[in-house]
């Protein structure tokens, strides 16, 4: 198994908002991807954090913020399905296109692998493909597939609603535990701690200094410092 | 021997208690042995071993406490050691403490000890607060599901205990408990299935481990245990098996194998719990007050404050409530000296005996019970910050600036009471439970300006600092924090790498601690010092005392005692640092004693008083040599009582020589450059 990373919806959303800004601006600064998301720029560069641990993004201290081959690759195919699933409910179905726009956010994380594959390959039949970025997925669609698809585990995440790290919860902030990517002898302790997949967690609160943070599972309060939380994946509820 | 030690089994019921932390294990044991106690050491390990003796029905029942621990892997020396015990010494009975305010967390560790095949039963402690809660348990259904017994105890007020013990007699008869299967689901029970029937075609190992437990440990991967199999022979299908096993579930079921497990662990418990387990009310009561409390201490603002309020007040409950009794006992040893010396001297023994016995041995024994009042005191403090909750707290505010500094939110406290003795700051390393966080703790700790050493700046920067007396003791107590923070960067870069260190750490309710068991942690950490660094302590006073005696009839700490050797032998090594003086090579070989001897020492030497002690140091030194002395004082050599405690923590010989090793290297180093360097810039 290559690349055993999670790459999250709101990775997902940060890529594509960093090609569009990209594209639009020339360049994707922190302050502008915090901007165009609506979250905190402290959370904007832990994330940002770690998709540069995955390769996927590259960024100097305090630079820009710009995509690798891998991370272009990934991006142009997370808003080649966005759009083709919006083009989609929109011309297929006649849904209401900011209706579509919305629905669209949500199916791309929530419908099977196999119908998402099917419905683009159907609209690239019908010739309703969604033009320009796609091209160049549909010349190579191999090695895309294979960073995104491939992997059983990897899938799992894909598919859930707003996922997000635990470390970028803000207080009073709950979700349910997807999966934890920490290794070795802190990962048996966060699971042996009870943040097992489908727990609820209630973020409680932040040391003064800003970290450790302090959250709230299984009925008592557990504090861990957030490069350990950045490991620990929940759905937003 | 060996059948003497059989026979001695066979009559005395063995029970071990097994628990979380801040389940209210210790309390519990300290109900059921009260004072017939002892405390040591599991073998080779620093992990503190406990045990107690009670009688009950006419049998005499031994008590051991296990470590607290979350779960039984191997991580962790706490719990190897409580796995092993359960494992290999097989105690008639386990007494698994649950607090059954956290419910849920506290049955991982029974559902491990349930798959051992371990002989367990079950107190549901802390069953007064689950009732303020509005929640109740039911026992009986509790104990049918399990299928082993369970009562309901509250540790601090000794309720339930009876019960409990009686229970666990009960269970010593059975020989086969009836073994509680978690169903890990299809996937991983058929895997499971597999590798148990390897294990059982395997007669070594089914003759030392359940079969079951063993195939789930092999299937998680646990490190502590796949070592342990090494040693034996014919089990390279078992591991392929596993590695196969392991590829195959985590394709099939999307998640790694760790993960599974314990999954499937919280399920059955979550399951349980839910059939045992009804509340009378909405859940979000549950925390109010250590909620509101909570929101004060651990405020963004009020924090530090707080902290550092609670922190000052330890220090000074320590240091400064503990003076009178260390004067006292300073002054009962002088007198008692006296008194014995012109007793012997009226006997009529010979001049040398008499001055070992109240030189060496009642001089020895009063250096190790001065630091008797400061230990008692502080670990009066610590008990009271850790029962209340609050040490969780002080670690989760100080973490971030630890951290940065390479080491734990818990080790600021070491550290900070190494400024009033460097004695009691080596023990309080035990709050830390990683040990290689606590190994660097201990290792730079002795680097922290104790008040020993006080009383040798005061002479030199009065003689020749006067005028910036106090700027220039500043400037040592800040060397020494500095170089204890740079130290223990080098040491996590060089000797402890790889080693991970993490934070997941539980913020246990507050609680108001009993005196009861704040008394019992003082009295074991006070007598255990008296008993394990105490005879270390003794031991390098009487050798001083030896060395500046012999050789026969030589005047004492002279010249020309062996101590005089050494100190004329060594003293060329300190020309560089600008004191290369045989004078101050003996005070600094005294020094070992106690940091405040090189003074006591130089008065000797220098046949002066205090005030002539000044003038003959201003002959003898530089302002840059004796800044540079100074230096030397503060880092060389921790002091006997700080070298018996350190080999008392680390339990390690390697560690301690390291300690004094590095050190004396240090200090070396530091006053050489002092010197060197200033005389560059010309302040020599």
């Amino acid at each position: 198994m290559t690349g055993t990373f999670a790459i999250s919806s709101s990775m997902q959303d940060y890529l594509e908002a960093i090609l569009n800004l990209s594209e639009k601006d020339g360049l994707a600064r922190i302050t502008d991807i915090a901007n165009m998301l609506s979250i905190a720029k402290a959370s904007v560069s832990q994330t940002i954090s770690n998709l540069k641990d995955l390769g996927l993004v590259v960024q100097e201290r305090y630079g820009p913020v710009e995509l690798t081959c891998a991370g272009r690759e990934l991006a142009v195919k997370v808003r080649h399905r966005h759009r083709t699933l919006r083009k989609f409910l929109v011309e297929v179905l006649g849904v209401n296109p900011r209706i579509a726009e919305k629905d669209a956010c949500l199916m791309e994380h929530v419908v099977s692998q196999q119908t998402l594959e099917k419905l683009v390959e159907f609209m690239e039949i019908t010739g309703k493909t969604e033009g320009g970025a796609g091209a160049g997925i549909s010349s190579r669609p191999g090695a895309v597939e294979n960073l995104i698809w491939d992997e059983g585990r990897e899938a799992k995440v894909l598919r859930s609603v707003n996922t997000r790290a635990l470390s970028e919860l803000q207080t009073g902030e709950k979700g349910k535990v997807l999966r934890t990517t920490a290794k070795g002898p802190v990962h048996r302790r966060i699971l042996e701690m009870g943040v097992t997949p489908g727990t609820e967690i209630c973020v409680k609160g932040v040391a003064p200094l800003g970290d450790p943070i302090e959250i709230l599972v299984r009925g008592y309060r557990l504090s861990l410092r957030k490069e350990e939380a950045a490991t620990i994946f929940v759905e937003v509820v | 021997m060996e059948a003497a030690q059989a026979i001695e089994n066979e009559k005395q019921i063995v029970v071990a208690l097994a628990g979380n932390p801040n389940s209210g294990k210790t309390t519990i044991f300290n109900s059921l042995t009260g004072s017939h106690q002892q405390v040591g050491n599991w073998p080779g390990v620093t992990v503190e071993k406990k045990e107690g003796q009670l009688v009950s029905e006419g049998k005499v029942i031994r008590v051991v406490d296990l470590p607290g621990t979350y779960s039984l892997g191997a991580y962790s020396e706490d719990e190897a050691v409580a796995r092993d015990y359960i494992l290999f010494e097989k105690p008639d009975v386990v007494i698994n403490i649950v607090d059954t305010t956290n419910l849920e967390r506290n049955l991982y560790l029974t559902t491990q000890l349930l798959e051992m095949g371990a002989n367990v039963v079950i107190a549901l402690n802390m069953s007064d607060e689950l009732k303020a809660k509005q929640i109740d348990i039911n026992v009986a259904k509790f104990s049918e599901l399990l299928g082993i017994p369970a009562v309901q105890t509250v540790g601090t007020r000794n309720q339930g205990t009876k019960e409990l013990v009686l229970q666990a007699l009960q269970a010593t008869g059975n020989k086969k408990p009836r073994v509680v299967q978690i169903n890990y689901g299809k996937e991983v029970e058929t895997e499971l299935a597999a590798l148990e029937q390897d294990i059982l075609s395997n007669r070594q190992l089914t003759e030392n481990f359940a079969s079951r437990w063993l195939a789930v440990k092999v299937l998680e991967g646990d490190q502590g245990i796949l070592k342990g199999l090494a040693k034996y022979s014919g089990l390279d299908r078992l591991l392929v098996r596993r590695a196969e096993a392991v590829k195959r579930l985590e394709g099939l079921l999307g998640e790694d194998i760790e993960s599974l497990i314990a999954d499937k662990r919280y399920g059955f418990i979550g399951g349980l719990a839910k059939e045992v387990v009804t509340r009378r009310q909405t859940t979000e009561e549950r925390f109010s007050m250590s909620d509101k409390i909570d929101r004060i201490v651990t405020n963004r603002y009020l924090g530090i404050p707080i902290f550092l309020l609670a922190m000052w007040t330890m220090f000074q409950f320590t240091f400064k409530v503990g003076d009178p009794f260390i004067g006292w006992i300073e002054t009962f040893f002088e007198w008692f000296g006296g008194v014995a010396g012109a007793w012997l001297e009226s006997a009529g023994m010979p001049e040398l005996l008499m001055s070992l016995i109240v030189d060496g041995i009642i001089g020895g024994v009063g250096s190790v019970l001065v630091f008797i009042p400061n230990i008692f005191l502080l670990f009066f403090a610590i008990s009271i910050l850790e029962d209340s909750g609050y040490m969780a707290r002080a670690a989760f505010i100080m973490d971030r600036l630890m951290h940065t500094l390479g080491l734990h939110g818990k080790s600021f406290i070491p550290l900070l009471i190494g400024f009033g003795c460097n004695v009691p700051a080596v023990m309080a390393s035990r709050t830390l439970e990683n040990k290689r966080d606590r190994l660097i703790t201990i290792l730079i700790t002795p680097l922290m300006s104790c008040t020993a050493r006080l009383p040798v700046y005061i002479l030199f920067a009065g003689a020749f600092f006067s005028a910036n007396q106090g700027l220039i003791i500043f400037s040592l107590y800040l060397l020494g924090l500095v170089l204890a923070i740079l130290m223990g960067m080098l040491f996590k870069r060089f000797l402890f790498k790889g080693g991970t260190s993490h934070f997941v750490m539980e913020l246990p309710p507050y609680r108001v601690p009993t005196l009861k068991s704040t008394f019992i942690h003082m009295w074991e950490k006070g007598s255990s010092f008296i008993r394990k660094a105490g005879t270390i302590i003794f031991a390098v006073v009487v050798l001083v005392w030896v060395l500046s005696n012999l050789p026969v009839g030589v005047e004492y700490a002279s010249q020309e005692s062996i101590l005089g050797w050494i100190g004329s032998f060594v003293a060329p090594i300190f020309k560089p640092a600008g004191f290369g003086t045989w004078e101050a090579a003996v005070a600094l070989v005294f020094g070992i004693l106690a940091k405040e001897v090189v003074v006591g020492t130089l008065g000797v030497i220098y046949g002066a008083g205090e005030a002539g002690l000044t003038a003959a140091i201003a002959q003898a030194w530089t302002p840059l040599s004796a800044y540079a002395f100074m230096v030397m004082t503060l880092l060389y050599i921790p002091c006997a009582a700080v070298i018996g405690t350190i080999k008392r923590e680390t339990n390690s010989w390697g560690w301690t020589g390291f300690a004094a090793a590095y050190t004396l290297v240090l200090g070396w180093l530091m006053a050489v450059l002092v010197y060197q360097f200033g005389r560059l810039v010309g302040l020599g």
